[in-house]
């Protein structure tokens, strides 16, 4: 596919609700042609929401939205030709085989990819003939995005779409993508997995209670948000009561955790940094850096009000 | 793509056990059940005539109701309650293919089942030809159109399959016991009767038998009132309260 026919999204001042509630706050979000994006947050953050609006399977409150100059559900003829969806919640029919279900949703499009090779691609050849409900969760997670690529759309959004799946399979998920946005595929990805997202996408979005707190590359994230923290871990200190003392003293900026047999030290404030070099260093122990990852990002900027508001999934 | 959905369904429709037992099988073994009992010799219960002659267009709303009550509702429920519905609207496909397919597999189902009650009678018991061959079919489309508008009144009004399967069956078995669809009205007592004369099926099996047999026409157009009147509150109802999902 050349670079012609790759779409993109534009979300703005995208407000979702139900009833009361806001599930989706006013969320202003582009994805440019060929750019995968993750979208992370915790349960109940509008990641659904967001994602089944973009697809033009859910009516926003207000806000406009456009993917590939279409609007998603005015259009929607267009789009669904434009765009692939694997949803969190679907299951398939009874008394159905994977074979059959294939061949029906490659009877929608007018020039589908060949089934039997999408299901090889996704390591389900030898389930063609299994009954759907038969299949083990991943294996339906596969099949799902088998039956979203079946229509060569220039773009997807995938909903959770690892969640049951193991690591093997999962990286054969990810490179399945990886090579397809080489050729040109849009992809809008929804993961609670920061591994896949890193792997995965040039850019993240965080949404926190429906609004969008942050959208950046993965290393702009971790500059932003955890560039500035330094944790260390330090081995056989367990027992080193007068360093954890030491340590505890220097103050601001500097946390000190108990682990079993180590000690974690986790400095904020990087002017503390050689303090507490020069503390290890007196006790002749070293401390072994971890670096800042996205899952400090995401719990820097969702961490404390997951604790107090989480686990509603919507 | 009308096409790839119909084949889709009737691919689920022949795995689909109960229907194909209930709708195709079930009837011809009570007919010939009870043809084997009482033969289809004119019997004095049914007025003079024979016991097949009055099963067969009684056991066809039998029929109309296993597919039209149970199989139809069931089918669209068991797709919009797992999310299948909601993800069609993402392709192409129109969901409203998926509903015409079901009551497509269904009139089949309908066709092959009383087509083989037909046949059983002829070639075992030598059922009579139909006295009216012809307003018997457009009665037999009437009826059906009933079955089927309280069936879709039952997906509509099931929010869940497990809600949709408890809601059928209480639909179903006063239907086919209550209305003479299994059970001849002969042998009920009054106050059965007066369930019956509420139930909109029991309006099918008489206009149906006076189609085969020639008998209680003046109840015909009571019969005609009754289930078109049953077709359009199901369809109104159904149009207001249907979800895709």
């Amino acid at each position: 596919m050349g670079q012609e026919h790759e779409v993109g999204v534009e979300v703005s001042e995208l407000t979702v609700r139900y009833g009361d509630l806001v599930a989706v706050n006013g969320v202003d979000l582009t994805v440019a042609p060929g750019e995968v994006v993750g979208v992370i947050g915790p349960n109940g953050a509008g990641k659904t929401s967001l994602l089944e609006c973009m697809a033009g399977l859910r009516t926003p409150t207000a806000g406009r939205i456009r993917v590939g100059g279409l609007d998603p559900r005015a259009d929607r003829d267009q789009m669904t030709r434009l765009a692939g969806v694997q949803l969190q919640h679907t299951t398939y029919p009874p008394r159905v085989r994977v074979g059959e279900l294939c061949d029906l949703f490659a009877g929608f499009y007018p020039d589908p990819e060949d089934p039997q090779a999408l299901l090889a691609q996704f390591g389900l050849s030898e389930h063609v003939r299994r009954p759907v409900t038969k299949l083990s969760g991943g294996q339906q997670q596969r099949l799902s995005l088998v039956l979203a690529l079946l229509g060569r759309p220039r773009i997807v959004f995938l909903d959770e779409l690892t969640t049951g799946l193991d690591p093997a399979a999962r990286r054969q998920v990810w490179e399945g993508l990886r090579a397809r946005n080489d050729a040109g595929l849009t992809i809008v990805i929804t993961s609670h997995h920061m591994e896949e997202v890193e792997y995965l996408c040039d850019r993240v979005a965080v949404l926190v209670q429906g609004r969008l707190v942050a959208c950046d590359t993965v290393s702009g994230l971790i500059d932003a948000h955890a560039g500035e923290t330094e944790r260390l871990v330090v081995e056989e200190a367990g027992r080193a009561r007068q360093l954890r003392r030491e340590l505890e003293e220097l103050g601001e900026g500097v946390q000190v955790t108990p682990a079993g047999n180590r000690l974690r030290v986790e400095i904020t404030v990087p002017t503390q940094r050689e303090a507490v070099t020069a503390l290890l260093d007196r006790h002749q122990l070293t401390g072994r850096r971890l670096s800042a990852s996205l899952e400090d990002v995401y719990l820097a900027l969702t961490g404390q009000r997951a604790s107090e508001d989480g686990g509603d999934d919507r | 793509m009308i096409g790839k959905v119909l084949g889709f369904e009737a691919r689920r429709m022949v795995r689909n056990f109960p229907t194909m037992f209930f709708g195709l099988a079930f009837p011809v073994m009570i007919l010939a059940i009870f043809g084997g009992i009482y033969g289809n010799d004119p019997s004095p219960q049914f007025d003079g005539h024979g016991t097949v002659d009055v099963s067969v267009p009684a056991y066809s709303v039998m029929v109309l109701a296993v597919a039209g009550l149970m199989s139809f509702p069931l089918g669209m429920v068991e797709l919009r309650a797992r999310g299948f519905l909601k993800r069609l609207r993402a392709t192409p496909a129109r969901p409203g293919a998926f509903l015409g397919a079901q009551v497509g597999v269904n009139a089949v189902v309908c066709l092959a089942g009383i087509g083989l009650l037909m046949l059983a009678g002829a070639l075992i018991y030598d059922l009579r030809a139909p006295a009216h061959p012809l307003p018997f079919l457009g009665l037999l489309v009437l009826s059906a159109g009933a079955a089927f508008g309280l069936g879709l009144l039952i997906a509509a009004l099931a929010p869940s399959e497990t809600t949709a399967v408890v809601l059928a069956n209480v639909v179903f078995f006063p239907m086919i016991f209550l209305t003479g669809a299994t059970l001849p009205r002969e042998i009920m007592p009054t106050a059965m009767e007066r369930i019956s004369d509420a139930l909109p099926l029991s309006y099918a099996v008489r206009a149906l038998q006076w189609a085969w047999l020639d008998t209680g026409g003046d109840e015909l157009p009571l019969a005609l009132g009754v289930l078109g009147a049953t077709i359009v509150v199901c369809a109104a109802v159904a149009a207001r309260t249907f979800r895709w999902e």
